[in-house]
C-alpha cells in the first residue's frame, strides 16, 4: 500500500490529448468530398489546420480508387464510376511545409494534375500530425475528369 | 559437508526456548514409490507443507506434545495420524492407499494449489481443469481473464494474447510442456496457438520471472501443463462437446489414454468451428466511416481450429520419458470492413450470404510441436531434460490494394501469390537441462536453456525482416527451508543472445529525390545486422507462513533482448497509416521489480493483497512522432522504436467471504498504473494499459443429493473503469459493467462423472468497448450475449490385478 501511495504523488506533467484538426468547412476550402479536378490543370489545395499546442507535419496522398477499396472518412458517399483497371493513374505523395510553432495555419498550395492521367475515382488523403504525435486523417473521394 | 550444512541451519533456526522436537517423514504409495506434492498438515498449530520431490517432509522446532498429522493427496485416501513428540522412530513412513470413491477431489486439489502458492516467492495463480471448464472462453487466455491481474489483447471471438499487469507480447513467456512456446508473439492481430482442452493446469506468474524463464519473462510467465500420466493398467478417455450461441460455435474434443505397466499413450483431437460474432449494435464507425452490420454480425469474423495431440512415454522406477507431438491449425477471418485500421468498402451481398464463410482478408496459422521430456532420479538428484522442435507458419491473405508507390496493378511476373499479403515461417529448436538436488533443507536447481530460431518472411507486404536468433542461459536457484515458517529463495542467471538480421529490398520502385532530381528505385528496407547481447539477472524472495498469515516478498532484476521488429523495422504498416522505423542500436530492456503479497485467512473469510512496483530504465516502445516520411515512408507518419524510463505500480486484491455453508461471495480487483519518466512521451502511460477493474462474484454450491455433485450457480458482476490515460494513437475508452452467469453439475452415470457446464456471458447484451482489444481503434464493440453449453463425458476403466 505504501508503494501505491508513494507512486501517486508526482503525477504532475501536463500531457496533450487533443488531436490536430483539418477543417474543410470554409467556403473556399478545396478539395472537399466529391470535388472534381481537371486533368492538365492546376488547382489550389486550401484547408485550415489547427492544434491546441503546435502543428506537426502535413502530408497529402492522391491515389486512384478504381477498385472501390475506399478510404473515405466522410459521412456522405459520392457517385462512383464502375470498377476498372488502372493504366496510368495519377499518384502524388508529398508534404507541405508548416512553419514551426503554429497553432493554426491556412494551407494554400498549388498542385498540378498532368494531362495524360486516367480519369475516374480518386482519393485525396490528408494526414496531419501535431508535435505530440497525434494524427488526424481525412480521406476524401474525388474525381479527375 | 552435508551434515555440516544441516548443523549450521539447525543452529541458525533453533531458538533458545524450551525443549523442541523434530518431525520428518516420507509419503509413499502402495508400491513404495514416493508421492511428491502430498499435503501434510499438523494440528494444532496450523502448520502445513508439501512433500518434496522425493516424497519427504520435515517440521522443526515443534513443542513436545500430541499432534494430529493429516496427509492428503488427490486420488488417495486421506490419513489422520495421532502422534506424540518426541517420536522414537527417526522418520515416519506414511503409506497412502488409492481412494475408491474420489469425493473430496476438489477439496484436496484446492489445498494443494493453496500450498503451492505458499511455497513460491513470486506472485502466482494456479488454476486446474475445472476452472477452465467453468469459465471456458473463446481461447485459453480468454478463459484466464477472470483472474485478477490478467487481461487479454483479443481479436475476434476466437483468439487472444495474454497481458499480465498490462505487459504482453514479447514481455510474457508462455511455457507449454516445459518448452517456451514460440509463435509470432509481437503481433496483436492473432492469438496463441494453444488448445485449451489439452491444458490440464495453468500457472500464472505475475511479475518479473527472467531468472527462471530467460529473456521475455520480464512481465511474467504462463506455464501450461499437460494432463498427468495415466495410472498403471488404466484405460480411458473423454469426450467434450461445446456449443456457443453468439458465434454459432460447435466443437468437440476427444481424448483417449491408456497404460499397462511402463508404457502409456494419450491422444486428443479437438475441432471448433464458429461463425461471425454478434455485437449489440447495427452500425459501427471505422474512423468516421459508417458501416452497417447485417443482423449485428461482424462480417467475416468466422473461423475454425483443429488440433491433434499424440503423447507417448515410458515410466520405470527412476526414469521417465514422454514424447509430445501436436499440430494446431486455424483459419480465421478479419472484419471485412477494416483490415487493420483502414475503412474498406466490401461487397455486402457476397459477405452477408453466409455467416460461416471466410473470405478475404483472413489468416491461417499452423503450429507443429514435437517435444521430448525426460527425467532421471538418483540420490536426491532429479535430472530433467526438454528437447523441442516447433514450426509456426502464419499467412495473412488480403486483396492486393496498392499503397504508396506500389504499382497500381499487381505484376503477373511476381512469384508471390497476389492475395498473400504477409507470411512468417519460424523454426525453433530448444533444449533445457536441469538438475534439482535436495541437500538437507536446500532445494538447489541448476540449469541451462538453449534456443535456436530461424525466421523467414513471405508475401508482398513487408513489416519484419527475416532473421536468425540464438539464445543460451544458465541459472542457479536455491530454495531454503529456514524453519517451518520461513522459506528463502535466491537465484542468479546469465544469458547470451545473438541475432542476425537479413537484408530486404522492395519488389517495387519508389520515387526518390536526389541531387540529380527524382529517380525511381527499389528501396532497401532492412540492412543486414548482427547484434550480441549479454545479461546477468538475479532474484531474491521470502515466504513467511504462520497461522492465518501468508506473507511473501520478492525483488529481482529481469531483462529482454530487443526483437527483430524493434531493431530493423523499416516499412509502412499500411493498416495503421504509419511508417515504422526500428533502431539497430537499442539496448536490452531491463526491469527491476518488487512484489509483495499478504494473505490473511479466517475460517469464514480471507483477504489477499498483492502490490507491486516496477522500474524500467529503458523500456522499448513504438513512439509516434510528428514527422511524415516521403522517402521510405510513402508519406506516412513516422513511428520509431525508442527507449524511455518507465515506472509501473499497482496490484490485485482478493476478498472472500463464506456467507453460508454453501454461499460464497468474492471480490477480485486489479489496478495498474504506468508512467513514462523520460523521452518524448514524458508523462504518458504505456500502450494497452488495462483500466482498473473489479469482479464481484456470488457462488452457491448446494448439496443436491447423491446423484448430483459439485453443483454450482455463480454470478459475476464486472465493473471496469474508464481508461482515460492513453498515449497516441490510442483512444479513451469508457467504463462498463457486465454480468456473466455460470452454472453446472456433475452426474454419475454408470460410475462415470459426467459434467455439465452452462455459461451466459454478457447476460444483458451490453454494448461495451474493451480498451485492450485489437479492434478498439476502429470502435468495434465486444461480443453480445453468449450462451455456452459444454459437456464432458469421461470414461475410465481401471483393471485391478
Amino acid at each position: 500500500m505504501l508503494l501505491l501511495l508513494a507512486g501517486c504523488g508526482n503525477d504532475q506533467e501536463e500531457i496533450d490529448e487533443v488531436y490536430p484538426e483539418i477543417i474543410l468547412t470554409a467556403p473556399d476550402a478545396f478539395p472537399v468530398q466529391c470535388s472534381a479536378l481537371a486533368s492538365g490543370e492546376t488547382f489550389t489545395f486550401r484547408a485550415l489546420l489547427q492544434d491546441n499546442i503546435e502543428l506537426g507535419s502535413l502530408s497529402v496522398d492522391i491515389h486512384h480508387n478504381f477498385d472501390h477499396h475506399t478510404h473515405s472518412t466522410e459521412p456522405t458517399d459520392c457517385d462512383m464510376e464502375p470498377v476498372k483497371t488502372p493504366e496510368n493513374p495519377f499518384l502524388l505523395i508529398r508534404d507541405f511545409p508548416i512553419p514551426a510553432g503554429q497553432r493554426a495555419y491556412e494551407v494554400s498550395f498549388d498542385i498540378a494534375v498532368p494531362a495524360d492521367v486516367d480519369p475516374g475515382d480518386y482519393h485525396f488523403m490528408i494526414r496531419l500530425t501535431d508535435k505530440t504525435g497525434w494524427q488526424s486523417i481525412r480521406g476524401l473521394s474525388i474525381k479527375i475528369n | 559437508m552435508k551434515h555440516t550444512l544441516i548443523l549450521f541451519f539447525i543452529a541458525l533456526s533453533t531458538s533458545s526456548l524450551a525443549q523442541t522436537a523434530h518431525l520428518s517423514g516420507l509419503v509413499v504409495d502402495e508400491n513404495k514409490s514416493p508421492l511428491p506434492g502430498a499435503t501434510i498438515r499438523l494440528q494444532p498449530g496450523k502448520l502445513a507443507m508439501q512433500s518434496n520431490r522425493i516424497g519427504r517432509f520435515s517440521f522443526t522446532d515443534l513443542a513436545e506434545e500430541t499432534y494430529t498429522l493429516i496427509v492428503s493427496y488427490v486420488g488417495y485416501e486421506t490419513q489422520n495420524i495421532s502422534l506424540t513428540l518426541p517420536l522414537k522412530e527417526h522418520e515416519l513412513s506414511i503409506v497412502l492407499k488409492p481412494a475408491l470413491q474420489q469425493l473430496d477431489v476438489a477439496v484436496i486439489e484446492g489445498d494443494r494449489l493453496a500450498l503451492r502458492k505458499q511455497e513460491e516467492a513470486l506472485n502466482i495463480e494456479v488454476v486446474g481443469r475445472s476452472f477452465i471448464q467453468r469459465n471456458l472462453g473463446g481461447s485459453l487466455m480468454k478463459s484466464m481473464e477472470r483472474l485478477p491481474g490478467i487481461s487479454t489483447i483479443g481479436i475476434g471471438s476466437g483468439q487472444s494474447k495474454p497481458l499480465i499487469r498490462g505487459l504482453g507480447f514479447n514481455r510474457v513467456v508462455v511455457m507449454d510442456k516445459g518448452v517456451k512456446h514460440e509463435g509470432q508473439q509481437w503481433g496483436a492481430d492473432h492469438g496463441l496457438e494453444i488448445d485449451q482442452f489439452a491444458a490440464d493446469e495453468v500457472e500464472l506468474i505475475k511479475g518479473a520471472a527472467s531468472f527462471a524463464f530467460g529473456s521475455d519473462a520480464i512481465g511474467g510467465a504462463i506455464n501450461i501443463k499437460p494432463a498427468p500420466t495415466p495410472g498403471k493398467n488404466e484405460v480411458g478417455g473423454s469426450v467434450n462437446i461445446i456449443g456457443k450461441s453468439n458465434n454459432s460455435l460447435y466443437g468437440t474434443s476427444v481424448n483417449l489414454f491408456g497404460r499397462k505397466e511402463a508404457w502409456f499413450f494419450d491422444a486428443r483431437f479437438t475441432h471448433q468451428d464458429y461463425g461471425d460474432y454478434r455485437t449489440p449494435t447495427d452500425r459501427v464507425y471505422v474512423y468516421d466511416y459508417a458501416v452497417n452490420l447485417d443482423e449485428n454480425y461482424l462480417r467475416n469474423t468466422a473461423g475454425r481450429e483443429t488440433s491433434l495431440h499424440l503423447n507417448t512415454g515410458y515410466i520405470h522406477d527412476r526414469f521417465r520419458s514422454t514424447f509430445y507431438l501436436s499440430n494446431i491449425h486455424s483459419k480465421s477471418g478479419f472484419f471485412a470492413n477494416a483490415h487493420g485500421l483502414e475503412p474498406r468498402r466490401v461487397d455486402t451481398d457476397q459477405h452477408d450470404r453466409s455467416n460461416r464463410d471466410m473470405l478475404l482478408p483472413n489468416q491461417q496459422v499452423n503450429h507443429l510441436k514435437l517435444i521430448n521430456r525426460s527425467e532421471y532420479q538418483f540420490q536426491g538428484h532429479r535430472l530433467a531434460m526438454e528437447l523441442g522442435y516447433q514450426r509456426n507458419y502464419r499467412q495473412e491473405f488480403s486483396q492486393y490494394v496498392n499503397h504508396g508507390y506500389m504499382p497500381p496493378v499487381y505484376p503477373e511476373a511476381l512469384s508471390i501469390p497476389a492475395d498473400l499479403e504477409r507470411a512468417f515461417d519460424k523454426h525453433v529448436y530448444s533444449l533445457n537441462l536441469r538438475d534439482e538436488l535436495i541437500l538437507g533443507r536446500h532445494e538447489l536447481t541448476t540449469g541451462t536453456n538453449v534456443e535456436q530460431q530461424s525466421n523467414k518472411i513471405g508475401g508482398w507486404g513487408f513489416l519484419v525482416p527475416s532473421f536468425r536468433q540464438t539464445t543460451a542461459g544458465a541459472f542457479v536457484y536455491d530454495k531454503l527451508r529456514l524453519s517451518n515458517l520461513v522459506l528463502l529463495h535466491g537465484a542468479v542467471r546469465y544469458d547470451y543472445g545473438h541475432i542476425s538480421i537479413d537484408p530486404y529490398v522492395d519488389w517495387f520502385t519508389s520515387e526518390v529525390t536526389t541531387d540529380r532530381g527524382p529517380i525511381s528505385e527499389r528501396l532497401p528496407r532492412a540492412n543486414s545486422l548482427s547484434r550480441t547481447f549479454n545479461s546477468f539477472v538475479w532474484s531474491a524472495g521470502i515466504n513467511y507462513n504462520r497461522n492465518r498469515w501468508m506473507l511473501k516478498g520478492n525483488i529481482g532484476k529481469s531483462f529482454r533482448m530487443p526483437i527483430a521488429k524493434e531493431l530493423s523495422a523499416n516499412g509502412v504498416n499500411y493498416h495503421y497509416f504509419s511508417y515504422e522505423r526500428g533502431d539497430p542500436e537499442l539496448s536490452p530492456e531491463q526491469s527491476y521489480q518488487a512484489d509483495l503479497s499478504m494473505t490473511w485467512k479466517e475460517k469464514k473469510w480471507s483477504v489477499q493483497l498483492s502490490p507491486f512496483y516496477n522500474y524500467f530504465p529503458n523500456y522499448i516502445y513504438l513512439n509516434p512522432t510528428a514527422e511524415h516520411d516521403y522517402y521510405y515512408g510513402a508519406g506516412n507518419q513516422v513511428f520509431e522504436y525508442t527507449q524511455s524510463k518507465v515506472v509501473r505500480f499497482g496490484g490485485e486484491i482478493q476478498l472472500e467471504y463464506q456467507l453460508l455453508k454453501s454461499l460464497r461471495a468474492q471480490l477480485l480487483g486489479e489496478y495498474v498504473h504506468a508512467r513514462q519518466r523520460s523521452g518524448q512521451k514524458l508523462g504518458y502511460t504505456l500502450p494497452f494499459s488495462p483500466p482498473p477493474s473489479a469482479l464481484l462474484n456470488l457462488s452457491w454450491s448446494p448439496e443436491l443429493g447423491e446423484r448430483l455433485q459439485d453443483s454450482y450457480f455463480s454470478l459475476d458482476y464486472r465493473i471496469t473503469a474508464a481508461q482515460n490515460r492513453i498515449v497516441p494513437p490510442e483512444k479513451k475508452t469508457p467504463g462498463y459493467q457486465v454480468f456473466h452467469v455460470q452454472a453446472g453439475t456433475t452426474i454419475h452415470i454408470y460410475h462415470q462423472p459426467v459434467t455439465f457446464s452452462l455459461q451466459v456471458q454478457n447476460l444483458l447484451n451490453t454494448r461495451y468497448l474493451e480498451h485492450t482489444s485489437f479492434y478498439r481503434l476502429i470502435e468495434l464493440p465486444e461480443a453480445g450475449r453468449n450462451i455456452i453449453l459444454s459437456l464432458k463425458i469421461p470414461v475410465t476403466f481401471k483393471k485391478t490385478t
